[in-house]
């Protein structure tokens, strides 16, 4: 008990001294907490209700919009929203997150707690964290030197999911995440595009490929080292799988999405259709968040809710209940650096993080079909947290992109030149290059030149954008990513 | 009109650390000299015509990826992609690509993998792995000397054997400036027989260097259309400033967060 106490006044009293000092104290008072006593995870989550978000992609901004959601429906709110996903994290956010809570208007229905969680914590915190639903969202390549292989990711995340009685939120579409609810189909709750609607968007705009077409991820079926069939598929190794050895396939989605790529995702009113696939109820509702990833991670968030909400709520049908998950996500904004859109004037800043092939992919397919890109800016730094390694955008076939993309393109980071090179062989003309001491002039270059209601599309990877995002705060006036 | 055929072999399974920027490196480089270029995707089940082939590119995969690939490189385009070798095909074999071609790879654990046996070089896994950028020498074909620059991502450390049972003998191909290559003992990078050029050199390899670049055009150009044959000149600033750039980080870089 001793032990815990000073735990306590140990994260307390760091995280105030940080934040006098104007930091934002996300991960060490969490640090000094289990040094002080290793079991403080345990400890600290016994008895909460907790939602984590795993996965390679989208933990993020599924964790941002299940906080929206939970609030909308009048639950409190606490997560580690910066992104301080690994154990440190974590129990930063387990003893001192209720100083940041968000309360619900009106009567409050209880806490939850959101965690988005890194995948290697996720394996060795989820015993402890006991929590009500565990999301996966997806398993791509990225930082291999961390993790390892990807099916080594999977296992270990299966370890995870094993030692707790949660239920499993699963992207159906992705081979490698669908494998974790082997063994536990009735505590599995499948998601992913509706299979129909993504053959038919398949058929109706085939995805370009350059003459090097980029390789996807894992389109071997594990077991059988045979490649899978796909009779369907969305971006990467995400489809309607079937390996024809084994017979393994995408699971039935008791949540899916009808889309349609028609449309510039910088619509204001992209609209989707969202299926309780049990029920059959149909609802229809707009996109918050653009681009094709961002289906994916809305599709989780009301899966997640849904869950969560057949947990905690008695006395309620399925489709009561999914509908006020779905009419939840009316209030969900982007969370930081993800999608953020900054209004300048008459026209606009989107960043869009990216750390790893698909990302960057998706991310430059989005800018590709969107009606309002005016420009583009690319930022690649290879600072520790990056992962040293910059060779994964070679990875990407920019080359099929390039002629959908803005003319007007500029580099920044530590490695613009690497960037520059990456482009210029995709065919791209890149207009202005500079470092990081430049990229604030540059990107204001960039702006001058974009269009009235045009938009600047910002690509950085992950220390690049926290720098980016530090300039636009002194300049614009965008909030510090703690407050 | 000149015309080129790139073999770009199991890109489906050996697609790791931006490898494919190499493939995309020799087309543009081909293509913007006006030379009629092909790539070739040539993955398991695909037929291999190997007279047809005039650069072969063998990357890196993960390890489960790697094993699908070993089986069918032993067990079905083994013997093709020998003759290719010895027919002075102009290969370039990054990491995984590099070992295959060896006798075995044995891991830690002591469990062996065979390998295609062709040359004489084997592979044996170790804990440390060696994950850092790179700088290297290397010897040109007009005997000048180049800097080269990469990264290496690997646990494997490989040696050489001297022929004795009948496997060809192999050359290293660069020397280590910065970093480990092959083996983190004898200072060298890579190996080199015939026109068969290995290396660990992720980064992509051939972007930065277009001195390599260069030198497997000329040499599969040459042993296409003759020894008299001449590749037309290219500007190569842009890629020589992202080797500055590299090299520079290599030596300076500090950790820039805020």
């Amino acid at each position: 008990m001793i032990r815990k106490d000073l735990a306590f006044i140990a994260a307390k009293t760091s995280r105030k001294v940080l934040r006098l000092m104007g930091k934002g104290a996300t991960t060490l008072p969490g640090k000094l907490a289990l040094k002080t006593d290793p079991t403080v995870i345990r400890r600290t989550a016994a008895g909460k209700n907790i939602i984590t978000i795993t996965g390679t992609n989208g933990k993020t901004t599924t964790s941002h919009m299940i906080s929206d959601m939970l609030n909308t429906l009048g639950y409190d709110v606490v997560n580690n929203i910066s992104g301080a996903n690994l154990a440190t994290g974590l129990a930063t956010t387990l003893i001192c997150g209720k100083d940041e809570i968000k309360k619900a208007k009106g009567e409050s229905k209880g806490t939850v707690y959101v965690l988005e969680t890194d995948e290697a914590a996720f394996a060795k915190t989820a015993k402890d964290l006991a929590p009500k639903v565990c999301v996966v969202t997806n398993l791509f390549r990225d930082q291999l030197d961390r993790y390892g292989e990807l099916t080594h990711t999977r296992d270990m995340i299966k370890k995870g999911t094993g030692s707790t009685d949660a239920v499993l939120v699963l992207n159906a579409d992705d081979s490698l995440v669908a494998s974790i609810g082997q063994g536990r189909e009735e505590k599995a709750f499948f998601y992913g595009m509706n299979k129909d609607s993504m053959k038919e968007n398949n058929i109706r705009y085939p995805v370009k490929k350059s003459v090097i077409p980029a390789s996807p991820d894992a389109v071997y079926c594990p077991e059988c080292k045979v490649r899978y069939e796909y009779e369907a598929r969305s971006f990467g190794h995400l489809g309607d799988f079937r390996c024809p050895s084994c017979g393994v396939r995408s699971p039935k989605d008791h949540i899916s999405v009808r889309y349609d790529l028609s449309r510039s995702p910088s619509s204001d009113d992209y609209g989707i259709t969202i299926r309780n696939e049990e029920t059959g109820r149909d609802i229809d509702m707009t996109l918050k968040i653009p681009g094709a990833h961002n289906i994916y991670n809305t599709c989780a968030a009301v899966s997640a809710v849904t869950a969560f909400l057949k947990c905690v709520e008695k006395d309620i049908t399925e489709d009561e209940i999914f509908e006020k998950a779905v009419k939840s996500q009316d209030n969900v904004e982007a969370a930081f650096g993800r999608m953020e859109k900054i209004e300048i004037g008459n026209k606009k800043i989107c960043i869009l993080l990216v750390k790893n092939p698909v990302g960057l992919e998706s991310s430059l397919d989005l800018v590709a079909r969107s009606e309002d890109a005016g420009g583009l800016m690319m930022l690649l730094s290879s600072n520790f947290a990056d992962g040293k390694d910059i060779s994964w955008i070679w990875d990407v076939d920019i080359e099929a992109k390039a002629e959908d993309l803005p003319k007007n393109v500029a580099v920044s980071g530590q490695r613009y030149e690497d960037m520059r090179l990456r482009l210029a062989y995709a065919g791209m003309d890149v207009k202005e290059a500079g470092d990081m001491d430049n990229a604030s002039a540059i990107l204001k270059g960039l702006l001058d030149s974009c269009g009235d209601g045009e938009c600047l599309y910002v690509l950085p990877n992950y220390t690049s954008m926290l720098a980016l995002r530090a300039m636009l705060v002194k300049e614009y006036d965008l909030k510090d990513f703690w407050k | 009109m000149t015309e080129l055929t790139i073999g770009h072999f199991y890109p489906d399974l050996l697609n790791l650390y931006g490898d494919r920027g190499n493939v995309l490196a020799l087309y543009r480089r081909a293509v913007l000299r006006g030379i009629r270029t092909e790539v070739r995707s040539i993955s398991v089940g695909d037929e291999l015509k190997g007279d047809e082939i005039d650069i072969a590119f063998l990357g890196g995969g993960q390890d489960s990826e790697q094993n699908i690939m070993n089986s069918d490189l032993r067990n079905v385009k083994g013997k093709t992609i020998t003759g290719m070798i010895e027919s002075g095909v102009v290969f370039l074999c990054i990491c995984g690509g590099y070992q295959m071609l060896g006798r075995y790879y044995k891991e830690i654990d002591g469990s062996t993998l065979e390998c295609l046996g062709y040359l004489d070089l084997y592979t044996e896994g170790r804990p440390e792995r060696f994950i850092n950028d790179t700088v290297y020498e290397l010897t040109l074909d007009d005997g000048s000397k180049a800097t080269i620059v990469g990264f290496e991502n690997h646990s494997g450390r490989t040696y050489f054997g001297d022929g004795s049972d009948g496997r060809k003998v192999v050359k290293p191909f660069m020397k280590v400036i910065t970093g480990h290559g092959n083996n983190g003992e004898d200072g060298y990078e890579g190996a080199v027989y015939k026109n068969t050029f290995c290396t660990y050199s992720h980064g992509s390899l051939l972007p930065k260097n277009p001195e390599i670049t260069d030198m497997l055009l000329l040499r599969a150009l040459k042993r296409k259309y003759g020894e008299d044959y001449i590749l037309p000149p290219l500007d190569s600033s842009v890629e020589l400033r992202a080797k500055e750039q590299a090299l520079d980080y290599i030596k300076n870089g500090k950790e820039q967060m805020i």
